[in-house]
């Protein structure tokens, strides 16, 4: 990692974590994150770094996933840190977690909706599995504090015509449909989180993601903020596929390590809450400001299937009660959020 | 307000079939130079069956990929160079990366029509690349609208900036094409297209029923040069779609000069619809069977019709060739 990498990242959890302080709580005590090396589990171990470093909390943080070697290959200034160990496995095929821990954020499978549509049923199986497994081993962990489970915005269904998708809406999803496998695996995870709750009294809070974006971020994971990114370092034509109008919202990732961690020390156990920007933004204006940032010449392609959509798809989520209840804020702006994304993928370019 | 459609030249690819993949680095080079001063958009450049599938078992290729693509290349000014792959005939590393070091622009990433899942990996490699990539379901009459509309989804999802559905085998009939091209527009997001071949006399008819449907991209070729009984004949289809009132971008004059020349110095013969290439569209087999189809059943004496019609039965797909003789053995042992 360079200076200036380090610096960006540094300088980007300072912003988020104004107030360490708030995390005093965790001090000595051990965290484990399931699906621990991916994009959430690496800020979440940035965003402890820089805690046990400004507030000398001595946080010591289990991350478990399937491929570790990864992680070390990937991000080596995390995975030599003291505080840092990796755990290789399954959560499908998990029994037991080390004793010592008393808090999970349980994070286990892939966003990533090329892997639902290729491999469905273990999209499902690691959902149903993994959260059974990790709430059974939960059951049995002498100093047990608290469960943080990541589900996602997808359990809300179609949006019809929320502006802002709160908490209690309930739109549609179609089962016979195996695009929507992602969305129903969640909604199975968290009935399961209700019955671990109901029947084993695990304190378990839920969180549900929208979306993303900041450094770690793959830029070929099918989302349209990453391709338009990655488009536009290629040198372009930035390539809006499908309805510009789509609407969309974007949390930079040191906010959401933030937000998550100060849900995991202070969420009520059986809330739900949203996770993500109130900050509504187009793709056709997501595109001029990507472009803008990298390249104000750069094309700009618009391919679509149809000229006239009878709908426009919005997904942003109320964060109300998140920022109310919690104290959070959104610290960085989406402009700031693109450029800062696009720096550290420009200097983390191999 | 006057729509774009988007024309792929499949001539040098397609064509290809036509010829056994005979054709010469000479022949790709003056069809492309005529069909870059036509200004048609992509032209599509290989072996029949895309880059790396040239084999005893489909076909051995005159010229290797490398040597049709960088000819290809050096004769596109205007033009973008396209090519077909299969995964699996192509690989990423020994095919892929070669084809877009050479200056390749386009991919079109093919798959059977009920498996797409093998495009992924090849499909996210060229937009890492910053290259066009495309979604294309071969033998698509073979899967119903709504299988049709799953698979291109996942296409999508990988990353294709358009799919297309191939009538690989010269099957559909307008209502057919209406029905599912309309299904795809209504259920994706990026545009469709539509590959059309002729064994039913049906190619253009039906690319312009995909267009009133809602297709964008087209592919064709001159004089229909390609497997079976041929493609939609791309100088026809540029004259109709000026006719209704849609842009190609492609200089009309232009078109016909390069299909008087392909005719002339690319096809020994100009597709016409055999009597087993209308047999072999009723019973849905793959065009760029023909060949070898043709071949083996003049080997053994048997009525390729009949090879056909038993192919069909056994819903053959592009590289199973392999069971071609098969079934002529079959009916050798039948007659028996």
């Amino acid at each position: 990692m360079t200076e200036a990498i380090r610096h960006l990242i540094t300088e980007d959890c300072r912003k988020s974590c104004k107030d360490t302080a708030a995390f005093n709580v965790l001090k000595d005590d051990v965290i484990l994150v399931t699906g621990g090396t991916g994009f959430m589990g690496k800020w979440i171990a940035e965003m402890i770094s820089y805690l046990n470093e400004t507030e000398n909390l001595n946080i010591k943080l289990y991350l478990l996933a399937r491929d570790t070697k990864k992680f070390e290959d990937e991000v080596p200034h995390l995975a030599q840190k003291e505080f840092i160990k990796l755990i290789s496995h399954d959560v499908r095929n998990l029994y037991d977690v080390p004793k010592e821990v008393n808090y999970i954020i349980h994070a286990a499978g892939t966003p990533d909706n090329r892997d639902h549509v290729s491999q469905p049923l273990k999209t499902l199986e690691t959902f149903y599995k993994g959260t059974t497994n990790i709430l059974d081993a939960a059951t049995r962990l002498p100093s047990l504090k608290k469960i943080l489970h990541l589900s996602s915005h997808t359990v809300y269904g179609k949006n019809n015509d929320e502006s802002f998708i709160n908490e209690n809406y309930l739109g549609s999803l179609e089962v016979n449909n195996v695009n929507h496998v992602y969305g129903e695996s969640k909604m199975v995870a968290e009935t399961i989180c209700a019955i671990y709750r109901n029947q084993f009294k695990l304190p378990i809070t839920v969180l549900r993601p929208f979306a993303f974006i900041g450094p770690y971020h793959d830029l070929d994971k099918p989302w349209a903020i990453n391709n338009f990114i990655r488009d536009g370092i290629l040198g372009g034509p930035i390539r809006i596929l499908g309805n510009g109008e789509t609407i969309r919202s974007y949390l930079y990732a040191s906010d959401m390590a933030v937000w998550i961690l100060k849900t995991l020390v202070s969420g009520q156990p059986g809330d739900v809450y949203n996770i993500g920007s109130k900050v509504a933004v187009s793709l056709n204006e997501l595109a001029q400001k990507i472009g803008a940032s990298i390249n104000p010449a750069i094309e700009i392609l618009s391919k679509s299937s149809k000229e006239n959509y009878t709908n426009i798809s919005r997904f942003v989520p109320e964060t109300k009660k998140i920022v109310n209840a919690l104290g959070l804020e959104e610290t960085h702006t989406i402009d700031d959020a693109i450029s800062r994304t696009i720096v550290w993928n420009q200097l983390n370019k191999k | 307000m006057l729509k774009h459609i988007l024309v792929t030249d499949s001539t040098l690819r397609d064509g290809n079939h036509a010829v056994a993949h005979q054709l010469s680095a000479h022949q790709i080079a003056i069809y492309a130079e005529a069909a870059d001063k036509a200004g048609v958009p992509i032209v599509e450049v290989g072996h029949g069956n895309g880059l790396g599938a040239s084999s005893m078992q489909v076909g051995l290729a005159l010229e290797d990929d490398v040597t049709m693509l960088e000819t290809a290349r050096k004769h596109l000014t205007k033009s973008k160079l396209g090519i077909h792959v299969i995964p699996g005939f192509a690989t990423i590393k020994r095919d892929l990366i070669r084809a877009l070091d050479i200056g390749v622009d386009v991919v079109r990433v093919a798959s059977h029509c009920t498996e797409a899942d093998i495009t992924q990996r090849h499909l996210g490699f060229v937009r890492e690349r910053g290259k066009e990539a495309y979604g294309v379901l071969m033998m698509s009459h073979m899967a119903s609208a709504a299988v049709l509309l799953e698979e291109a989804q996942k296409m999508e999802l990988y990353g294709a900036e358009g799919i297309i559905i191939m009538d690989s085998a010269g099957a559909y009939l307008p209502s057919d094409v209406e029905e599912k091209i309309s299904t795809l527009v209504n259920g994706l997001k990026v545009p469709v297209g539509f590959h059309a071949h002729n064994n039913l006399g049906l190619a253009i008819a039906n690319s312009m029923t995909a267009i009133a449907s809602g297709a964008k991209l087209l592919d064709a070729t001159a004089r229909g040069f390609g497997a079976g009984a041929g493609n939609a004949q791309i100088e026809v289809l540029v004259a109709v779609l000026e006719k209704t009132g849609y842009i190609t971008g492609i200089d009309f004059y232009g078109i016909l000069d390069a299909s008087d020349l392909a005719e002339k110095d690319v096809m020994p013969l100009v597709p016409t619809i055999k009597s087993e290439s209308i047999v072999s569209g009723l019973s849905g087999v793959f065009s760029g069977f023909a060949k070898h189809v043709t071949r083996i059943s003049k080997e053994y004496g048997v009525d390729q019709r009949d090879v056909y019609r038993e192919l069909g039965k056994r819903k053959v797909v592009g590289g199973q060739e392999d069971l071609i003789i098969e079934v002529v053995m079959d009916l050798v042992k039948n007659r028996k």
